[in-house]
């Protein structure tokens, strides 16, 4: 019977026989709370629910997927095996939410209920039930991504990262170190990429990854190449593309792992800021390190004091054991060149 | 890279620091085995000479010095000299010249000056 109805409304779409185990299983679980005479029809609601909430889980993913793949040209069998898997990982990913969770968010989603009667079932206010959805959404994309990756995290942490992202709580996302955490954990990071785009598409920002030697030059050539979309002079291109150049090669020999992100701005000013942080050891002395002709490694120690003197702003943050961000930012100058 | 008992260095792409080290030590390995005078580096093609750049072309020449040749380096760039100035860096003792040919005109000054004898001084190409 629950079959027939899902069938009904997905056709012979692969994701079918999930649908209806998906279903049987929720009835199961709730039967011992159901009358007896109302178990078929409980069954066809929840048939009905979980058949909406994959249509509705696979329209959100699409929302969220289409900066990452493109969709320009389709591949029909791909694109089935893809859906085949995403609708497998939204429904272990579903299962993973706790139940009254899971009750919760699809009442409020594919029944309509509005917080008001939720809050009231649950003996609460709107606004907590509000924010209780946050975060189960939040929690469903996480959930979600790692099952459709197949990883279980590798640290306690991970989840906390990633859910902190999810929700896009910048506060959160601080105190559990985020960013730090994206650069030491390499399954966070591929899985982090979705969930930091969820925000408006930017075309004005680019993240390069920085482990070794070949990295610096792809990353002060990619610096360059969006540096020149603003009205920076060749000199003014090429101090930036130097001043990267120097604070990758810092990544490269100190920490050995970083990111470097570009970020073109509009206010106060036109200009441009970049971003060098890496998961290294830190700098203990950040006023030696500053000072020109101080080197730990026998180089120029010209690096750090001179990239100060290249960009118009710059500050360093460091810790030791936690790495160190370089902040610096050019700003176009319309007066000149 | 082109030779006579001068040693002319092209760099044609820019190079990151593990291909500058290889350069560095083929380029230093070259002058003993061409008994090379005088060599010249040709880093027009360079958009960026950051200090692990300049440093290295410093160590070239100082090896080279060693090893009996004077290294010219030849073809900065305009905004890449306005970089390395402000960077705080500048190429040290090594000479410098506008282009290649100065370059060449350069060493045979020095070399002449030196009493040093001018036959085969003249760079032969080979691609």
């Amino acid at each position: 019977m629950v079959r027939r109805i899902v069938h009904a409304r997905v056709g012979s779409h692969p994701a079918a026989e999930d649908l209806v185990q998906e279903t049987l299983t929720r009835v199961l679980a709730a039967s011992p709370t159901i009358e007896p005479g109302m178990l078929e029809p409980y069954a066809i609601v929840t048939a009905r629910n979980v058949v909406a909430s994959m249509w509705r889980d696979v329209d959100r993913k699409h929302r969220n997927q289409h900066r990452v793949v493109d969709l320009s040209t389709p591949d029909p069998p791909e694109t089935q095996v893809l859906l085949d898997e995403e609708q497998s990982a939204m429904a272990t990913a579903l299962a993973r939410l706790t139940e009254r969770e899971r009750r919760t968010l699809l009442d409020h989603e594919v029944k309509g209920t509005d917080t008001r009667t939720l809050a009231a079932r649950e003996g609460s206010t709107a606004g907590a039930v509000a924010a209780q959805l946050n975060r189960t959404r939040a929690r469903l994309r996480v959930e979600y991504l790692l099952a459709a990756a197949q990883i279980d995290p590798p640290t306690e942490q991970c989840r906390a990262v990633l859910m902190a992202l999810s929700s896009g709580d910048k506060r959160r996302q601080r105190e559990v170190h985020a960013a730090q955490h994206l650069l030491e954990c390499e399954p966070c990071a591929g899985l982090s990429q979705p969930l930091l785009e969820r925000g408006q598409p930017r075309d004005d920002r680019l993240t390069i990854p920085v482990t070794t030697d070949p990295d610096i030059v792809t990353a002060r050539g990619a610096a360059r190449e969006l540096a020149s979309r603003l009205a920076f002079g060749p000199t003014d291109l090429t101090v930036i593309a130097t001043a990267v150049s120097e604070v990758c090669r810092n990544i490269v020999r100190f920490a050995g792992t970083g990111e470097v992100v570009v970020n073109l701005l509009e206010v106060p000013r036109r200009g441009i800021q970049i971003v060098a942080r890496d998961g290294g050891p830190g700098i203990p002395d950040v006023e030696r390190a500053l000072d020109d002709g101080f080197s730990t490694y026998g180089g120029l120690g010209l690096g750090l004091p001179g990239v100060r003197r290249l960009m118009d702003e710059f500050a360093i943050a460091s810790e030791p054991g936690h790495g160190t961000t370089v902040t610096m930012t050019k700003w176009e100058k319309a007066d000149h060149e | 890279m082109r030779q006579g008992s001068t040693l002319i260095a092209s760099i044609h792409t820019a190079l990151d620091d593990s291909e500058l080290v290889r350069f560095e030590h083929d380029l230093v390995k070259q002058i003993g085995e061409h008994r090379s005078r005088g060599v010249i580096i040709d880093v027009a093609a360079l958009d960026v000479i950051d200090s692990f750049a300049a440093l290295t072309l410093r160590r070239i020449a100082d090896m080279a010095r060693l090893r009996g040749a004077l290294t010219v380096l030849v073809g900065i760039q305009p905004e890449v000299a306005f970089a390395m100035v402000r960077l705080g860096m500048g190429t040290g003792q090594i000479p410098t010249a506008l282009d290649l040919e100065e370059g060449v005109q350069l060493l045979a000054e020095v070399a002449a000056t030196r009493n040093f004898p001018s036959s085969g001084s003249q760079p032969q190409k080979r691609t």
